[in-house]
């Protein structure tokens, strides 16, 4: 019979949390595959999900994408947190944040649980263009991007989101929204982040 | 005057507005500031390098949106998803759930008297059987082998208090002593209702299934078709604590444990014939059968690739402990008395533990 009945809410929501979304759930909003109860979407999925998804696919995409490095496994990961979203009872007004929460969660699971192909990740490396300074495009390998990936799965989770969610473009007051921080300890948060990465790639270049 | 944190430095460089006039003016002036605000700008821009992809621009969001409109009907993962256990097809077509039920049937123990629904199974303990993700797709959906047929249930209704949560399903809701650090605020209360569902064999659903697979099904033994257990569970309350992105942070659930009747043949030989059905992996099997030795012991489907289990106690009650390999979430549950009690969230297990032990 189904645990995830009644009282078995829980254990259903930690059996499901594995699977698909792990991250919405957790940590304060994390949950793999599956942890929630907020029963209000009844029989399918949300009506202002459309909307919703046309406004902000891309921005998911991007925020995994930053996580991941292959827009590939970015657009599975977006298509998972917009199922889970579909069926949630997000208010619309919090749609963005949980969206990119979620998003960098289920990234960042993904990231850590090591699944991702790495050839794919060279691939869509080798594509990128990003737009940055001139110094830090020359400094920074591909190899020093799969170290800070590296780097990035083994932060502190709430550390991890809170970069990944500035470094897409979110603001400070965005940011503390969606991880329930103040927003005076968003930069620290960030800064500590940044910080840790950074040594992470001195320790290898001065080792190499 | 002090020198402003590194958290503010950090934020002058992307929101100077955000920062107070006087911290601005400060570093303005300041050498020692300046220093630091230069390494960490350039912290930043080679991290944010190093993350850099594309821009995403070009992503078909038309073809994405097809693509989910394709999963969404129904494979959507329950992150967010409420259990819907009163639509009992999708409920038990999920996998998951279709092995659990299938564990329950195969749980029960004692021999069933013919003509009257005679208790098999009497939840009094939980046990994880490890099952791959691969193990789950393959066992087999009830439904397969015959009607199934659920009553009660419903969607969990919210009630306002645990007054009225206890009212409604005559269980106490179990009481939070403290919150662990990360949560707090008011839980939301649910209740849901008892649940039957009845299974009936047919044996010729199990052949045309098992034909379907390319298997053959083994003989059904006399008395089989037809033959019909009843599975009772609830009704449950759960009260979830939700984070201020509305994922739930904490949720603590208690519910009358899962209990089981036959009618028709001895139960042994529905579970023995049940074990023998093509798609359930020999080690499963396996594992289900030590199960019913004591008729008491509810297997707990576990993807073993994904979830890692332990044993702990509660007030002296032997619990099962599940936990995300990434460490992400974990939960408790136990049974005590033909009640199960179930405490998981986005938590380390020391904290489930000690909410658990805590509870009133």
């Amino acid at each position: 019979m189904d645990l995830s009945r009644p009282g078995g809410a829980a254990a259903a929501a930690v059996l499901a949390a594995p699977g698909a979304v792990a991250g919405a759930a957790e940590r304060r909003v994390g949950g793999k595959e599956r942890v929630t109860v907020s029963g209000s979407v009844r029989g399918g999925v949300r009506a202002d999900l459309d909307e919703i998804f046309r406004r902000d696919y891309q921005r998911v995409v991007a925020v995994a994408a930053r996580v991941l490095g292959s827009r590939d496994q970015a657009e599975d990961v977006a298509q998972d947190v917009f199922l889970s979203f579909g069926r949630s009872s997000v208010p619309a007004g919090e749609a963005r944040g949980w969206l990119s929460v979620a998003a960098a969660h289920t990234a960042l699971n993904l990231l850590r649980s090591g699944r991702r192909r790495a050839s794919r990740e060279e691939t869509a490396a080798a594509a990128d263009d990003p737009v940055v300074s001139d110094v830090a495009e020359a400094v920074v390998t591909l190899e020093e991007r799969s170290r800070v990936r590296a780097a990035l799965a083994r932060l502190p989770r709430k550390h991890a989101v809170a970069l990944v969610l500035r470094h897409s473009g979110l603001s400070y007051a965005d940011v503390a929204a969606a991880l329930d921080l103040s927003p005076g300890s968003v930069g620290t948060t960030v800064r500590r982040a940044e910080s840790a990465l950074r040594k992470e790639l001195n320790r290898h270049a001065s080792s190499a | 005057m002090r020198h402003p944190p590194e958290g503010v430095l950090r934020r002058l460089l992307d929101e100077p507005a955000g920062v107070a006039d006087s911290d601005r003016r400060h570093v303005a002036g300041c050498p020692q500031c300046l220093d630091e605000l230069a390494t960490i700008r350039e912290d930043a821009a080679l991290v944010g390098a190093a993350l850099a992809t594309e821009d995403g621009a070009d992503v078909d969001v038309a073809a994405a949106w097809q693509r989910l409109s394709t999963r969404a009907p129904a494979t959507a993962p329950r992150l967010s998803a409420p259990p819907r256990p009163g639509r009992s097809r999708a409920v038990l077509r999920r996998p998951v759930v279709a092995a659990l039920a299938v564990a329950v049937v195969l749980a029960g123990a004692g021999t069933a008297a013919a003509n009257d629904w005679l208790q098999i199974f009497r939840t009094e303990r939980i046990a994880p059987v490890s099952l791959s993700a691969g193990d789950l797709v393959a066992l087999p959906d009830l439904q397969a082998y015959g009607d199934v047929v659920v009553t009660g249930g419903g969607d969990p209704q919210a009630v306002p208090d645990a007054a009225a949560a206890r009212a409604q399903t005559g269980i106490d809701v179990p009481e939070v002593t403290s919150l662990p650090r990360g949560v707090s605020g008011e839980p939301i209360y649910q209740v849901g209702d008892q649940v039957n569902a009845t299974f009936t064999f047919s044996a010729d659903r199990a052949a045309q299934a098992a034909a379907q697979a390319g298997e053959t099904l083994p003989p059904p033994p006399p008395g089989l078709d037809g033959s019909r257990v009843r599975l009772v569970v609830g009704p449950g309350v759960a009260q979830t604590w939700s984070s201020s992105a509305g994922a739930p942070a904490l949720v603590v659930g208690r519910a009358v444990a899962p209990t089981a009747y036959s009618s028709g043949v001895p139960f042994e030989t529905v579970r023995d014939y049940l074990l023998s059905l093509p798609g359930l992996p020999d080690d499963v099997a396996a594992q289900l059968r030590t199960f019913t030795a004591d008729g008491a012991t509810l297997p707990l489907p576990v993807p073993a690739d994904e979830v890692t289990t332990s044993s702990a106690q509660v007030d002296g009650v032997p619990a099962t402990v599940l936990q995300t390999r990434d460490r992400t979430l974990a939960a408790v549950v136990w049974v005590d008395d033909g009640v199960v009690t179930a405490v998981a969230g986005s938590l380390d297990v020391d904290e489930v533990l000690s909410i658990a032990r805590d509870l009133r």
